[in-house]
């Protein structure tokens, strides 16, 4: 048989086989034969024969078979190396499937079935069972210890904003502080609350307030700078007592410390992979942020009604920052994660309609020395 | 080719390798944006397809080893591991982070860092099982989807008894204060190669691990560098010169790992035995080694400080001019800069495979002789593995290694 040589293994055993090699065009097959094959010649058919991908050697090709075995691809064990590349050339014109994938029969139906069952799990753990076990670890955890956390929250916070030492953005003008004290006061006047209430105005510009576990509030100078009269900034402040009463920022700390690990499993870090995790992480913060958002503004309404403070300055502030928004300034933190304003804008001015007879939380003097209370 | 006398000739058989540095560099970084461009879905082909390159470029001058495991299988492995770790990982992370929080003391800041520190250390124990259960998967499976002449490696089952050998012989070399450390690399190395097979031929790890304590010579002379300039340091008080010293003694000590780790693999692959009589020599020191890993770092690092420099000075380019344009142009000209950023990216991940892991699994394989190589004719087919997890625990928890 005048072929070209070709080396063979057959599957059952690690012994080489020299073979010659034939293409028998007419019967569309390869034809193979050796003095150390047992069984006589090979008949491979060119609609079966698919090539090794990815091979880095060059001048080579390694033939094997589509047969439906239990292996990991449907492919026979059996492997056939050739060099010469005259009939590799022939070969790659002949069989058109050389390439071909191939995949084992059910394999989409298991692809959708765990698939599936992958989304369903990892959906379950992270808007049902870790939400449940934070608000049960929430109510479960110690105050002190909750006040703990929350001031090194807090004391972080603050050195992210850029605080060379502990307290060095502090404001602590004493007429500020005094009006503040005098603004949480009328708030609070008549109403059991869970925390002792520890509000701070920090010298930054950025448009924001936080409710750190534990009864802390930190305000932020560009909110002062930003509002529109004292009584927005009461709103504000009831809005974030509201996150303080309602543990909200304690079940987000679990949350997030929970959902971090699962994300960054499911998303793993490949190339971009970080930004993944951490663009995914703030979706599902900001989520559950906006029922904990619309719970804290119902808490705040209900607050300022109590406290006869009127609520239409929650509407400007929230007017404020929806035009801030339309023009383009940055307002980051705030915006990503709380209801579009002019829904809540909208909501306080209905609140504002019903209220009967209110009074300014602060006097024109006090308003001004909590202007001033970073100078 | 005999090595031996003339009356008892004995083939041998020398590694070649034969993958390139260019064709790699291409293939990964194409991997690595369609990985991106999927949102990492593509990076289990992606290490297939990896594999599958470096796996064919292993050969003894004729047969090439071959890959032929599937991203589709890892695929669905992982999918499996995320079911089970999703629960696990979720609920343990939370009640830790919820007993860090109740231990938590003094309200201070330092005490918020060493609650994260805390919190994190206990985590990684909670998982710590888990990744040595993986590691032991990784080889079986790797092992089960390598051929050779058309005969499957494979691996018996043991990834829980792996995992329990693991954690206590890390527990003693701790105790020990790493004295015992070649007790626990060559036990562990002799559970995994006494489970591993060549078709129906089985390897055996011989050797004793006494023989690995000279190779633990550079972390030794690096830790007590290290401490001796810190007791200069404290008892001298001179804090600059031993601050030096103790500088000068942590590098030894890094060097002095990765000469351990190159050294323990020549030692326990010398003494591994295939089939009772098939025998490997690997004629390699581990300088040269040692060199590719640290100049390979060092070219790595040049390479991406060159690359993220030359993507600033497009991005002036290209944004600057853009925005005289108008907003047309600028659109265009951030696509494009992003684009080039998820290149760079790309390329810049794959620096290490093709620095530093390619040139040493090329040194290695070129140094390898199979002795007595006839027997290998002799060795029957081993059956199909399904693979068990293919993996799918290693890739979510993030322990496989570049390949």
């Amino acid at each position: 048989m005048p072929g070209v040589a070709a080396r063979y293994f057959d599957g059952r055993s690690a012994g080489r086989h020299d073979v010659d090699l034939v293409l028998d065009e007419v019967g569309g097959q390869l034809v193979f034969d050796g003095p150390t094959l047992a069984d006589g010649p090979q008949h491979w058919p060119f609609a079966r024969l698919r090539a090794q991908r990815d091979h880095a050697r060059k001048g080579g090709l390694t033939l094997m078979l589509h047969a439906p075995t239990g292996d990991e691809a449907p492919r026979d064990p059996a492997r056939l190396t050739l060099t010469d590349t005259g009939t590799i050339a022939r070969l790659r014109r002949l069989c058109p499937d050389l390439d071909k994938r191939d995949l084992h029969p059910g394999t989409w139906g298991r692809i959708a079935k765990r698939g599936a069952l992958a989304v369903a799990a990892v959906g379950l753990i992270l808007f049902v069972i870790l939400p449940r076990m934070a608000d049960t670890l929430s109510d479960l955890i110690p105050i002190e210890r909750e006040i703990a956390f929350g001031k090194a929250v807090t004391a972080q916070m603050e050195q992210a904003l850029g605080a060379g030492r502990a307290g060095g953005l502090t404001c602590d003008d004493p007429d500020g502080q005094a009006a503040l004290a005098r603004m949480l006061d009328r708030l609070t006047a008549g109403r059991e609350l869970q925390y002792d209430l520890q509000v701070v105005v920090f010298d930054h510009e950025m448009v924001n307030a936080f409710a750190a576990p534990g009864g802390q509030v930190v305000i932020l100078r560009g909110l002062l700078d930003e509002a529109s009269g004292a009584d927005a900034v009461a709103a504000v402040l009831a809005h974030e007592i509201g996150h303080v009463e309602r543990r909200d920022a304690t079940r987000h700390a679990l949350r997030a410390a929970g959902s971090a690990g699962v994300l960054s499993m499911v998303l793993g870090d490949v190339t971009g992979g970080a930004f993944a995790v951490f663009l995914g992480e703030r979706l599902i913060q900001s989520s559950y942020s906006r029922e904990a958002e619309a719970g804290a503004d119902r808490f705040a309404l209900e607050m300022l009604n109590a406290a006869r403070v009127d609520s239409s300055g929650m509407a400007e502030f929230f007017d404020h920052i929806g035009e801030m928004e339309g023009t383009g300034l940055s307002l980051p933190e705030y915006l990503a994660s709380h209801p579009p304003s002019a829904d809540r804008a909208e909501a306080a001015r209905r609140n504002a309609d019903a209220q009967e007879r209110t009074a300014p939380v602060l006097s024109a003097a006090d308003w001004l020395a909590l202007k001033a209370i970073c100078d | 080719m005999a090595t031996q006398t003339v009356a008892e000739p004995e083939t041998t058989l020398d590694g070649q390798y034969d993958g390139e540095r260019g064709a790699l560099l291409r293939l990964a970084v194409v991997t690595a944006l369609l990985t991106t461009v999927t949102l990492g879905i593509y990076r289990f082909w992606a290490r297939t397809r990896i594999r599958r390159y470096i796996w064919s470029s292993i050969s003894d001058g004729r047969d090439s080893f071959e890959y032929t495991g599937t991203g589709l299988e890892k695929f669905l492995g992982f999918l499996m591991a995320v079911v089970i770790l999703a629960v696990y990982l979720g609920v343990v992370q939370m009640i830790l982070f919820y007993f860090g929080l109740t231990l938590l003391g003094e309200p201070q800041t330092p005490e918020q860092a060493m609650l994260q520190s805390l919190a994190f250390s206990i985590t990684f124990v909670a998982v710590l099982p888990l990744i040595f259960f993986a590691q032991y998967r990784v080889r079986r499976y790797k092992l089960a989807r390598t051929r050779w002449r058309g005969i499957r490696f494979g691996a018996e089952k043991g990834a829980w008894g792996y995992a329990f050998r693991a954690i206590g012989h890390w527990l003693l070399t701790i105790l020990s204060l790493g004295l015992l450390l070649p007790w626990q690399t060559w036990r562990l190395e002799r559970y995994m190669t006494d489970r591993s097979w060549y078709g129906d031929a089985p390897f055996q790890q011989g050797g004793r691990w006494t023989a690995l304590l000279p190779a633990m010579s550079h972390i030794y002379a690096g830790l007590c560098i290290m401490i001796g300039g810190g007791m200069v340091a404290g008892l001298l008080g001179q804090a600059e010169s031993g601050g030096v010293v103790a500088v000068l003694g942590f590098v030894w000590l890094l060097v002095g790992v990765v000469v351990y780790r190159v050294r323990a693999f020549i030692y326990l692959t010398e003494n591994k035995v295939l089939d009772g009589n098939i025998w490997f020599e690997l004629r390699i020191r581990a300088t040269p080694i040692v060199s590719t890993v640290f100049l390979g770092g060092l070219m790595v690092g040049l390479i991406t400080v060159l690359i993220f420099g030359g993507l600033g000075a497009v991005v002036m380019f290209l944004l600057l001019p853009a925005v005289m344009l108008g907003e047309g142009a600028v659109f265009i000209a951030v696509v494009a800069v992003a684009g080039l950023y998820l290149l760079a990216l790309a390329v810049s991940g794959s620096l290490v495979l093709v620095w530093i892991l390619q040139p040493i699994i090329h040194q290695v394989v070129e140094a390898v002789t199979i002795r007595n190589a006839d027997e290998l004719d002799y060795i029957e087919q081993r059956g199909h593995d399904t693979g068990a997890d293919a993996e799918g625990f290693a890739d979510a928890l993030d322990v496989g290694g570049a390949i």
